[in-house]
């Protein structure tokens, strides 16, 4: 596709992505329920989060996993991911900085197509990581 | 209890292969900008048909992890496969785990892209469980429950997206 993002010339194992850095917030996790269909009350009801232990509401996992492939299509391009692999390593909580960091770890060539892999991780401020995982994207 | 464990392996073991159904799903325009917004993209591809085009995409192209939620929007009662398999193998083995309490966690999630899914696309989804299997971690049972859907376009039956789920119940 031809969105104008890296091309495989262009780009060196160890480059980074830009960061996407957010603040999460429980309107968050009202859209994202609204939007993915995902109603379990962990994730909306501080009320019904609190009676099942949890200090309060926490975020979907798909939200972070949503999150952090913004950051990867930002960088590769929505139509050039051909992978893309998480963990759910922690749960999310309102207020935490969630900020992500992509990285290219190798470039390779497999059947005439162009491809470089990536690490990619969402962590908050205090650097522990939420989700874990890589991607591949195939580039011009 | 030995018998118990025994039986309880067979049950678990008994769903590995089994479908957890056909769904046909319809990608609308309203949906997938909702959810380019809801996962925080700025990007005008998913709002705009002019600029996705130019992007060398035949009409506004879906985020990422959009396969996750899709069905959620875009599956329709009455355009449902007749004779698709019913009765969700997962509930079987997931059934009598919550009975004794604990959590279901999502573990991991893995998406493979054949081509972009853009609106307007017609997908016919497969789902199928491909492992489960139990280890003990910190005095408790983790079962892990891998499933996978092999999303195809209905005109052409062509690959779109594979997408590999691991859930985990936490005894």
């Amino acid at each position: 596709m031809g969105e104008k993002k890296l091309s495989y010339e262009s780009v060196q194992v160890g480059d980074e992505a830009p960061v996407i850095s957010h603040t999460l917030t429980r309107t968050d996790l009202v859209k994202y329920a609204g939007a993915s269909g995902d109603f379990n009350p962990m994730h909306h009801d501080e009320v019904a989060a609190q009676k099942a232990g949890q200090p309060s509401v926490f975020g979907h996992g798909m939200f972070s996993m949503g999150l952090l492939g913004t950051a990867l299509t930002d960088y590769v391009g929505v139509g050039n991911v051909t992978r893309y692999q998480v963990r759910f390593a922690r749960q999310t909580w309102p207020d935490e900085v969630l900020s992500s960091k992509i990285v290219v770890t190798a470039k390779r060539e497999e059947d005439g197509r162009k491809l470089v892999d990536l690490a990619v991780t969402l962590s908050n401020g205090d650097g522990e990581d939420k989700v874990i995982g890589e991607a591949t994207a195939a580039l011009p | 209890m030995a018998d118990d464990a025994a039986s309880q392996e067979d049950v678990l073991k008994s769903v590995i292969g089994q479908p957890t159904g056909t769904s046909k799903v319809i990608v609308e325009r309203g949906p997938v900008q909702h959810f380019a917004d809801a996962v925080l993209s700025a990007s005008p591809i998913y709002h705009d048909p002019a600029a996705a085009k130019q992007a060398g995409f035949d009409n506004i192209p879906a985020p990422p992890t959009w396969p996750f939620a899709m069905e959620f929007s875009g599956k329709f009662d009455e355009l449902q496969p007749s004779g698709a398999p019913t009765g969700n193998p997962l509930a079987k083995i997931l059934g009598p785990l919550m009975a004794k309490g604990g959590l279901i966690l999502h573990g991991e999630e893995e998406f493979l892209y054949h081509r972009p899914i853009v609106v307007g696309d017609v997908l016919i989804g497969e789902g199928v469980i491909s492992d489960v299997y139990q280890k003990e971690s910190k005095g408790r049972t983790m079962t892990f429950i891998c499933s996978e859907t092999t999303w195809t376009e209905e005109s052409t039956g062509e690959p779109v997206v594979t997408a590999r789920m691991n859930l985990i119940h936490r005894s």
